[in-house]
């Protein structure tokens, strides 16, 4: 570890020096190695039962005279011995989880609750655990031997025994070993210098190939070829500094103009319609659909449209209740302004949007007749949750126990008064502001405007909580009086954003909104501390105009997101139907069916086969919660929520489709259809009548390295299964692309 | 040295392959059957008749106060004019000459009216919809029913003397309340899926397919500790093709890669994330091999979402010999409840869908024989605010809480009002804003009914009904304790 530590330095320091002469100063941030230690539970010398004492035995004196041959009680809390960490500052306990199966297979999560050094032994620590699971899936483990594992930044250490309840009945894990302190060293010692030679070379640019890939699976729709090679060539950071400084989509929004809600009889579907197209382009999300795959395919913005389409799937809108293609536009517009901004500033645009206030009834909701919708929705889906959170994520508990209720009816009823009296854009409302207004159509390119006289003078009473009392009481309208258009208008406004301000400033936001994008692009249940780094950037940066962008790149550059490969069992992400899709596409070159150009990126049948109709959410609760939970693990997995045994064939059909087929071109809708380009696996595959580099190249673009030796030779298989002749070069790649999409090793990024 | 390191993060991975075993366990309940066993509690016979519950889970929230309405002006309880008194200046009442009439026996003969679209004038209709099924004795009501942690006064709920359900209104909490059949705390199974945990064995012990097969995805409902749903499309696939991988022709060369598709998903099993994905791959090419052959229905359903979704039920019921399966569990959902606005146009549509396909069913059931082993229920998140939403053409209602459910099959009681009473002394709650039955309090009270029923009083009649025994209940429902009446009558157990 020291020797880790040691040869790090002088490689920061050298690409520091190269960066001044050779770049400009903002884009010289260096890469520095972005593997973590493989944390290494110790055992006495002659057992694989993980040395652990009752957390009051305090760590003085000999670790080799702690008598190990004992069970601990179910709940009771003790203390595990480890090494091979090197923590960042403020890293802690809630960085590190325990997991422990029993004999019958099950899984658990003990709390870590402590962690501390081990005075004598500079590089072992101890973790407090509290031998209770809290993951509650299947409630207590059976008594008697446990295999425990300790998880860290997704690296798992390796698997030992631990008695709780009991000592027998569980066989050690095939390969486990004893890993009494010096042994544990060895292996620590071993790393550090193979690590220590990873850096040993001097230049910018970066070259952890798997880590790269890996990175860009969480911050694109898919790594291409070129893009891989770029940022090989630049580094993670100079390639994020660009990303940051692109400007919109490169292929710009349609330019829609706004429709009667009653579509005129040129443009209702009928053969009379100007253009035959219109409906189609005006009427349904199909432009928006277009829009969108054809930036994921072949866009360079790919950081901003990733972080897009995250959002998307937080403030949901959708095209079930969205009548106009301009309608939906005008929305992403509205986020995507944001994207790399501040959050308090979408959070105002996203509310005065028209079709967030169509979805979620703001538009209608007045004084007389209030409506709850989007009041309870921009607390519980958008930005604060039911329950009270830790800065880490995890649920503050009362005395006994229970979670905290954020809020109750009570909070609902009086933010609904405040969110009252606003509509679509109307010319004729007090100091409305709507020069996209059309005669005859509802003018949803424009903020709303506010009726005043709909508008709730009452007093309210909003969201309470530690530091709430700034924002948290709205006085009624006056004195003495309110009732012209030129008092209420001010007041509902700064109503508004005094509202604003008190659901912004409520402690769960930074937790709620790091953790739902640290779910959409690195993995799906991270550990606290995770959480909690990205918690503490969002909240850093709370006034400022790039908080967004401050917290999206540590997101993406944090030790628990980065690494060659990940081996705790629990990291990753099952690939949602969107990325499955824009993955294939984009690792395998998509083209026009002639090849000569670009697919038309009609391309929205395949992730709705698979229940993720692009800008069609089902309902404002997402195609899937971020809250779900794998069946039988008590593993957040999002994705998880849509992946059935319908929709795991839908996966194989659309790998099938895709690659054993094309999209053919039809006017109007696929202008130019859509294929894999497949030319250069067949190069290789033609080159190598035994199949191995197909497979190398499958490993290195698909699975980032981390292909297993079983995985490989069940390919081969069924690779060399066809004949090697020229003629079938095509059919090995084909089999082979198939083989490696199709596999649930595949669905799933980690 | 990268060997080294390798061979290090490789053995510490692989040894997690512990999970392997359990996931792969989990079909079809066979770790259910084991753990019968171990129990020794195999006594029970494998049951020689066929059973089957149909939920229909009406999503976003459907307003129970336009779907059951007091039709008649009796003015000791809430009568057509207090209804109409509270929804009609909005432009919310439902007419009273439009609705349907139903004679309620526990309302001492009174008359209650059902929505104009349970009747047989919905546009394109197909059949004569539900309520032509209430006077034939094959539908009734379960009223005022809701999330409940115990039984719970007006005073109760106002002093938090009695513990709420969590999150009361919020849709993605009592949604899991209804499905998970419990309220006091979150629950990662739902009570259909605990069903077959404990049924699976007994009941279906050579069954070629999972106890429960849900038409819309795998919803909590569905999920057991041990039973994975079984989840498909509609009737617009084929049963042949729901699960069918498409590309294999017979050659050789296509055998093998078949013969690697499936291989790859018994390996790399040590990411829990991976073994998940494989498990329930794995389930779906097993079913997929039991649903080559079928016959199809013979009565004409909507083409529909919800028509086809159930249509896809009768044809595996029509099937259910083959798949050699004696009790089966299915899951069904139409969305778009969640009527903040617009409510008298889109309830009016979604009702109406409702009960041409609940009557499509039903009878294909009678056409299939056994209309008394296949019942029908319905589910929501909540019902409505009795005051309503927005006004004129927007209006709606926003999230309430107590709700009425409607059961459909021939093996029904008699139609008729089922559920513990108000504090009226009916089971029909008072329909008074601030009144003796509102969560509400004061001017700003909204009208939302606090439950008599609760969940579990309501599906457990269900799960007796369909074979659980009174003593495994509570493995079922942990709370049923809670609630003296767990048999509200409207169906009777297997003897």
């Amino acid at each position: 570890m020291v020797g880790r530590l040691l040869g790090a330095a002088p490689r920061v320091l050298l690409t520091a020096m190269v960066a001044v002469f050779f770049v400009g100063s903002a884009l010289a941030d260096s890469d520095p190695d972005p593997n973590s230690p493989t944390p290494i539970l110790l055992t006495s010398p002659d057992s694989t039962r993980v040395l652990a004492t009752d957390s009051s035995v305090r760590g003085k004196g000999s670790l080799e005279r702690i008598a190990n041959n004992r069970a601990f009680d179910t709940g009771s809390k003790i203390a595990l011995y480890f090494t091979n960490v090197a923590l960042m500052p403020g890293e802690g306990a809630n960085a590190f989880r325990v997991y422990a199966s029993d004999s019958e297979g099950h899984f658990y999560r003990f709390p870590v609750v402590g962690l501390g050094r081990v005075a004598g032994y500079p590089d072992v620590y101890r973790a407090t655990v509290i031998l209770t699971d809290d993951m509650k899936f299947w409630g207590a483990p059976r008594p008697g031997d446990l295999n425990v594992y300790l998880a860290w930044r997704g690296l798992a250490s390796n698997v030992v025994k631990l008695g709780v309840g009991g000592m027998d009945g569980i066989k050690d894990v095939p390969g486990t070993f004893p890993t009494p302190l010096a042994t544990a060293r060895a292996i620590a010692a071993t790393q550090a210098k193979e690590m220590g030679n990873e850096d040993s070379y001097g230049g910018v640019g970066y070259r952890w190939s798997s880590d790269r890939m890996r990175f860009l699976e969480q911050a694109t729709f898919g790594p291409t070829q070129t893009l891989d090679a770029r940022v090989r060539r630049i580094g993670l950071r100079t390639w994020l500094a660009e990303q940051f400084e692109s400007n919109y989509a490169d292929f710009p929004y349609p330019d829609i103009p706004l429709m009667p809600s009653t579509a005129p009889t040129t443009c209702d579907g009928g053969t009379d319609d100007v253009p035959l197209t219109c409906r189609r382009d005006r009427y349904t999300q199909y432009p928006v659909q277009i829009w969108f795959f054809k930036n994921a395919l072949y866009g360079e913005s790919q950081l901003r449209l990733r972080v897009n389409w995250a959002l998307n799937q937080l403030w949901v809108i959708s095209g079930n209740d969205t009548q106009q293609s301009s309608h939906m536009i005008a929305y992403q517009q509205a986020i995507d302004k944001n994207i790399f901004g501040n959050w308090r500033q979408m959070m105002y645009d996203v509310t005065l949007n028209p079709a967030m206030g169509n979805y979620l009834d703001m538009i209608r909701s007045t004084r007389t007749n209030p409506n709850e919708n989007y009041p309870r929705e921009i607390m519980q889906l958008f930005n604060i949750g039911l329950f009270m959170l830790n800065q880490d994520g995890t649920l503050q508990l009362d005395g006994q126990g229970n979670p905290i209720p954020t809020y109750d009816q009570t909070t609902v009823t009086n933010l609904t008064k405040v969110f009252t009296g606003w509509r679509d854009c109307r010319t004729s409302d007090f100091q409305a502001n709507c020069p996209n207004a059309v005669p005859g159509s509802p003018d949803y390119k424009d903020n709303m405007s506010l009726n005043t006289g709909s508008h709730d003078l009452t007093a309210k009473t909003l969201l309470t909580y530690p530091g709430s009392s700034a924002t948290m009481n709205v006085a009624a309208c006056g004195p003495p009086t309110c009732n012209t258009q030129a008092t209420i208008y001010p007041y509902a406004y700064a109503s508004l954003n005094q509202a604003l301000d008190n659901i912004y400033n409520h402690p769960n936001v930074a937790p709620f909104v790091s953790k739902y994008l640290i779910q959409q692009l690195v993995t799906g249940d991270p550990s606290p501390a995770y959480v909690g780094r990205i918690s503490a950037v969002f909240n850093a940066n709370r006034t400022s105009p790039t908080q967004m962008k401050e917290v999206i790149k540590a997101i993406l550059l944090d030790p628990e997101a980065r690494g060659d490969s990940k081996t705790d069992p629990n990291y990753g992400k099952l690939r949602e139907p969107v990325q499955l899709t824009t993955n294939l596409y984009r690792q395998l070159g998509v083209t026009s069916v002639d090849g000569t150009t670009q697919s038309d990126a009609n391309i929205s049948r395949y992730p709705r086969a698979m229940s993720q109709n692009p800008f069609y959410s089902p309902t404002v609760f997402n195609f899937y919660p971020p809250s779900y939970v794998i069946p039988g693990t008590s593993l957040l997995g999002p994705e998880f929520a849509i992946f059935n045994t319908g929709t795991a064939i839908a996966r194989a059909n659309f790998a099938n489709s895709a690659v054993y087929g094309r999209i053919n071109v039809s006017q109007p809708d696929t202008p130019n259809g859509t294929q894999l380009y497949l030319a250069d696996l067949e190069a290789i595959s033609n080159a190598d009548a035994t199949g191995n580099k197909l497979l190398d190249e499958m490993n290195n673009r698909f699975m980032h390295g981390t292909m297993s030796s079983q995985m490989r030779s069940t390919i081969l298989t069924a690779v060399t299964a066809i004949s090697s002749t020229p003629a079938n070069a095509k059919a090995r790649a084909q089999a082979a692309v198939y083989l490696t999409v199709t596999s649930s090793q595949y669905q799933v990024q980690r | 040295m990268k060997q080294d390191r390798r061979e290090f993060l490789m053995r510490s991975g692989c040894a997690l392959g512990m999970t392997a075993l359990a996931t792969q366990m989990r079909h079809f309940g066979l770790m259910s059957a084991m753990a019968q066993e171990a129990k020794s509690e195999r006594s029970d016979v494998v049951p020689n008749d066929y059973r089957a519950l149909v939920c229909v889970f009406l999503a976003g929230g459907n307003d129970g106060n336009n779907t059951l309405i007091p039709n008649h002006n009796d003015a000791t309880i809430s009568n057509y004019g207090v209804y109409s008194a509270a929804r009609s200046a909005q432009g919310l009442a439902i007419a009273q000459a439009s609705l349907l009439p139903i004679t309620v026996p526990r309302m001492g003969g009174l008359t209650y009216g059902l929505h104009p679209s349970f009747g047989p004038g919905v546009a394109g209709a197909i059949n004569n919809g539900i309520h032509e099924l209430w006077a034939q004795g094959k539908m009734c009501a379960v009223t005022n029913v809701g999330t409940l942690v115990a039984p719970m006064t007006r005073a109760q709920y106002q002093n938090g003397s009695v513990r709420k359900p969590y999150q009361l209104y919020s849709h993605s909490d009592q949604v899991g309340q209804y499905q998970g059949g419990r309220s006091d705390t979150e629950s990662f199974t739902g009570w259909g899926g605990r069903v077959a945990d404990l049924r699976t064995s007994p009941d279906n012990p050579s069954g070629l397919i999972p106890m429960i097969t849900s038409i819309s995805g795998a919803q909590l409902f569905t999920a057991g500790q041990t039973t994975l749903p079984l989840a498909i499309a509609d009737s617009g696939t084929s049963l042949a093709n729901v699960l069918n991988p498409q590309g294999f022709s017979s050659s050789a060369a296509n055998q093998a890669r078949l013969a690697a598709f499936n291989s790859l998903r018994t390996i790399d099993l040590s990411s829990q994330v991976v073994a998940a994905a494989s498990d329930i791959t794995n389930e779906a090419m097993q079913a997929n091999a039991a649903l080559q052959t079928s016959q199809e229905v013979t009565v004409v359903f909507p083409n529909t979402s919800l028509g086809r979704q159930l249509k896809q039920v009768a044809r595996l019921i029509k099937k259910r010999t083959d798949l050699s399966i004696n009790r089966q569990v299915f899951f069904v959902q139409i969305g778009g409840f969640d009527t903040h606005n617009g409510q008298i146009t889109t309830q009016a549509a979604q009702l109406g869908d409702v009960s041409q396909s609940m009557r499509a069913f039903y009878d294909e059931m009678v056409a299939q024989g056994v209309a008394d082993k296949v019942t029908q229920f319905t589910m929501a998140d909540f019902s409505r605010t009795f005051n309503p939403a927005s006004s004129g053409g927007n209006v709606g209602s926003d999230h309430a809480w107590a709700n009425y459910h409607f059961v459909v099959g021939g093996g029904i009681t008699s139609a008729d009002f089922f559920g513990i009473n108000t504090s009226n002394g009916t089971p029909f709650p008072t329909l008074t804003m601030n009144g003796p039955d509102d969560a509400d309090n004061g001017s700003n009270a909204r009208g939302r009914w606090i439950p008599t029923t609760s969940v579990e009083q309501y599906a457990g009649t269900l799960a007796r009904w369909f074979g659980v025994p009174a003593g495994n209940l509570s493995s079922v429902f942990p709370l049923i304790g809670n609630f003296s009446n767990t048999d509200l009558g409207f169906l009777v157990p297997p003897a």
